[in-house]
């Protein structure tokens, strides 16, 4: 006592110093003390020397400490022990309140094999008294049992539970007279037994089956099962119960079969065991009083009535009140064989009454039925009609049992059912969702596909009309250039051909008159003439700059190049220097081509102009070898190579230098400028757009 | 006198005719097209020959077509007309222009009609009709060029030349020369070697072509 006090007082203080930690590891620490301390409230209150009320306040504790718990698992097996312990005190009460909380517990957690064990448990809370209703609960665990899955939990492991089970439901139905569904249950749970290697309960269930075959009247078999049963239980501590048991069972059955021989020598034997029954009073006086019914039956009355009041003193001193009503009744059968009926209405009722006190309906119904017949008429028939109804309420019970107890079943299988139908329910309800998403998302995709399959359309007519735009703007370049070198041509061969040769035609003639004429002022016209000539001269060079400028349409695209240049440059203050290799051939040269080093030298001058600084831009048009090569050179900051995300203009670039199965090179080193160079075939058949 | 301008026509008149001239009797006929030029060079090779001709380059071709240019015109007169000074008066002064008159022509005068003036001409017209040939300055200029070379191109190499100076690329130049780009390629390279500007693009062999007179 000291020393659990002692150690309660130490778990008590490092509780509370762990209370001041707010640490994990603490509180699974503190987690493991409280249980420990549970631990020990329990022992004192297992301990039967404690007095029950010192019992009762460590329970208590116990179950206080237990409702601070985290762990659940935990909590439901603390609370299933204390329960035990309230068992054991008889407070049955607590021991149902506390399986309710445990089985509500397992639920809130999905804990199966816990939730079968508080149902078994509060089965046999209401086993004594509410046949079903502890049916119910048994067939509740039965069914966790049945449908645990193996694989997640060791079926050895609960197979000792689930025999107990399953006997108690078998025990149950024997009760209410289901004998097939009875046995069938009994051999399950022997089953279950071996299953579990313990043997415990095994004798138990031949017993059962014993009793079992009896009720069917398969007597041979009744005995066979009862002998198993003195078998199993042999080495076992209960051995020498079992045997009597049994003994005393197949006494019955030998009685049953009106071999009062083999049923006396049964009796005896079960006698014999003078030790055991010496401390068991109880079961003494039952076997004498059937050794000396069944010596009644078989008219070997040489120690009756004296074995008939020996058991019934017995019964007396220790007042077993069936015992008296079973007695009675006996003492009652034989007063009425030696036709002592007064006696035997004497006893009759005396065991009527107990019965009725017990609510012991077979030993009743025998009463009135014995009542019946050894009473006056009138109230004989009294006893008769009481036997009838008594008789009638039972069969309505045992059926009534029965019904309910198939309405369990059913009822359960209905839930089973609708849960079937429900998940099947739940399952077309996912289903119907998933395909509902996965047309949703189909949906969504195509769109998205449609949508950037419209804007690459959209990109390529763009790109399409741009190129168109570009080409009408080239081809009115080149007929604007041409008109203007046809209006030149024709300035240039009038100002030749026609004024030219007039002019000199008047110069001429003017000249040779001059010469003939006399007048003093042929100085003076010569000087005129002269100017004339120079006249000429100028008129002459006019005409040949005119003339002369019979460009090729080509230069129309370096024209456009060159003002793109001139243009950008000049507005934004860089100088540029640009040179074309007349050994390019614009003209055959792919308008598409065209229109994309249109577009990258624009793309390049704006990254020039925006980020580089620079002062001065060099682009070059050179031939080589079948290639065009553009190279756009800064004087401006540059960039690292590699530190720079390629933006969007130099992806641009890149796309387009592919689109014409060119190269393209960005060169640049900080400080030192950069340099673009992009090298395309002038004769590759343009490549196919994929789209 | 052959030239579509009548005025200019009258200009010649106007000198060869003039008080300055008194030695010859001259009778003249006048033509302003192909066609009538060469109708009169048929006829006046029937009997009584021409002595002189005046030529001009540019004139209006002729109804067939065969005759485009006084070029022709004056290759047909050396045939029919083989004793008859030509003179080509002209107001082209190009290089290549004067080169192929020259060669294709070679006649007795040959005036540059922006450098005309009327006593050129009738000096021209005396040299001439004494057997002396009569060029221009600017002919003259364009001989010595051609003399100072220490070599000489042909006429292939220059029509190459001026046709790139026009701005013609070398690839299009088989258009104009009858020859093959690899042909014309070829010529490239040996007048660049010539110049002694063996690896220069097309820019400085025009450059040094005008400086050494072959445009």
């Amino acid at each position: 006592m000291l020393r659990s006090f002692f150690f309660i007082i130490i778990i008590i203080s490092s509780l509370i110093l762990n209370s001041c930690y707010n640490n994990p590891d603490k509180a699974i620490e503190s987690e493991e003390l409280k249980l420990n301390l549970i631990q020990s409230y329990i022992e004192i209150a297992k301990d039967r020397q404690n007095s029950e009320a010192e019992r009762r306040t460590n329970l208590e504790k116990a179950y206080s400490i237990c409702s601070t718990l985290n762990n659940n698992t935990s909590k439901i097996n603390k609370i299933q022990n204390i329960s035990f312990i309230y068992y054991e005190l008889k407070d049955f009460d607590k021991y149902k309140d506390m399986n309710e909380r445990a089985l509500r517990l397992s639920n809130s957690i999905n804990d199966s094999l816990n939730m079968a064990r508080s149902y078994a448990y509060l089965g046999i809370y209401y086993r004594p008294t509410k046949l079903d209703v502890a049916y119910e609960n048994f067939y509740e665990a039965d069914k966790i049992y049945s449908s645990l899955d193996y694989q997640k939990h060791d079926p050895k492991k609960y197979a000792f539970d689930h025999g107990k089970v399953l006997a108690d439901l078998a025990q149950i139905l024997r009760k209410t007279k289901d004998y097939s569904k009875s046995e069938s249950l009994t051999i399950k749970a022997i089953q279950s037994f071996e299953l579990a290697e313990n043997g415990l309960y095994i004798p138990m269930c031949y017993t059962n089956l014993g009793n079992l075959a009896k009720s069917l009247g398969h007597y041979d078999e009744a005995i066979e099962y009862q002998q198993k049963a003195i078998d199993y239980a042999k080495g076992t501590k209960k051995e020498i119960l079992q045997t009597l048991i049994s003994l005393n069972n197949m006494g019955t059955v030998y009685k049953s079969q009106q071999k009062y021989k083999e049923a006396k020598e049964s009796y005896n034997k079960a006698l014999s065991y003078t030790d055991f029954l010496s401390k068991n009073p109880k079961r003494h006086a039952l076997y004498l009083d059937n050794l000396a019914y069944v010596n009644f039956l078989s008219n070997d009355t040489s120690d009756i009535p004296d074995l008939f009041y020996k058991a019934l003193k017995i019964r007396d001193s220790i007042d077993d009140k069936n015992g008296i009503a079973t007695n009675t009744l006996h003492l009652a059968e034989y007063y009425q064989s030696i036709e002592k009926d007064s006696i035997a209405r004497m006893y009759a009722k005396q065991s009527r009454d107990i019965s009725l006190q017990l609510h012991n309906n077979v030993e009743l119904l025998q009463a009135y039925r014995l009542l019946s017949k050894i009473s006056d008429s009138e109230e004989g028939l009294e006893y008769a009609n009481n036997y009838i109804a008594l008789n009638d309420s039972l069969v309505k019970e045992e059926r009534a049992f029965r019904d309910k107890f198939a309405r369990i079943r059913f009822e359960t299988d209905e839930i089973k059912d609708e849960n079937l139908k429900m998940t099947r329910e739940n399952e077309i309800l996912i289903i119907a969702i998933l395909g509902l998403t996965a047309l949703f998302l189909l949906g969504y995709i195509i769109f998205r596909q449609q949508q950037s399959n419209k804007e690459l359309l959209f990109a390529q007519t763009q790109q399409e009309s741009n190129e168109e735009i570009y080409r009408l703007l080239l081809n009115q370049q080149i007929k604007l250039e041409e008109g203007r070198q046809m209006e030149q041509q024709r300035m240039s061969e009038e100002l030749h051909d026609g004024v030219l040769g007039r002019l000199f035609g008047v110069r001429l003639s003017l000249d040779g008159i001059n010469q003939r004429a006399n007048d003093g002022f042929t100085e003076t016209r010569n000087k005129y003439i002269d100017e004339l000539k120079a006249i000429e001269k100028e008129i002459r060079l006019i005409s040949h700059d005119l003339g002369a400028e019979t460009l090729p349409s080509d230069v129309a695209y370096i024209d456009a190049v060159e003002n793109l240049i001139g243009d950008l440059c000049e507005a934004h203050k860089i100088k540029f220097d640009f040179h074309n290799d007349e050994d390019i051939d614009w003209e055959s040269v792919d308008d598409q081509k065209k229109v994309n080093l249109f577009r990258i030298l624009q793309e390049s001058m704006q990254n020039i102009f925006k980020h580089a600084h620079a002062d001065l831009i060099k682009i070059n048009f050179e031939y080589a070898d079948g290639n065009i090569n553009l190279t756009i050179l800064d004087d401006g900051i540059g960039f690292v190579s590699s530190k720079v995300k390629k933006g969007i203009g130099l992806k641009n670039i890149t796309s387009r230098v592919s689109q014409m199965n060119g190269e393209v090179q960005f060169i640049s080193d900080n400080n030192s400028g950069t340099t673009v160079s992009v090298s395309v075939p002038i004769d590759t058949v343009r490549v196919e757009e994929i789209y | 006198m052959i030239d579509d301008h009548p005025m200019i026509i009258e200009g010649y008149k106007n000198t060869l005719l003039g008080e300055n001239q008194k030695e010859y009797q001259i009778k003249i006929d006048i033509a302003s097209n192909c066609d009538d030029a060469y109708a009169n060079i048929v006829k006046s090779s029937e009997g009584n020959e021409y002595d002189m001709l005046f030529v001009d380059i540019k004139l209006p071709p002729s109804s067939d077509g065969s005759i485009t240019s006084g070029e022709d015109l004056a290759k047909h007169a050396k045939e029919l007309l083989p004793k008859a000074k030509i003179i080509i008066l002209t107001m082209h002064r190009e290089d290549h222009r004067i080169h192929n008159i020259l060669k294709n022509i070679n006649p007795a005068g040959f005036l540059i009609k922006s450098d005309l003036t009327s006593s050129e001409l009738l000096l021209a017209f005396n040299n001439i009709i004494k057997g002396k040939a009569y060029y221009s300055a600017t002919v003259n200029d364009h001989f010595r060029k051609m003399m100072t070379n220490k070599f000489s191109l042909d006429e292939k190499n220059l029509k190459i030349l001026y046709h790139l100076s026009r701005g013609v690329k070398t690839k299009n130049l088989p258009n104009y020369v009858s020859l093959s780009l690899s042909a014309i390629e070829k010529r490239k390279n040996q007048i660049k070697e010539m110049f002694s500007i063996a690896k220069a693009d097309d820019q400085m062999l025009l450059e040094e072509a005008r400086k050494r007179g072959f445009i």
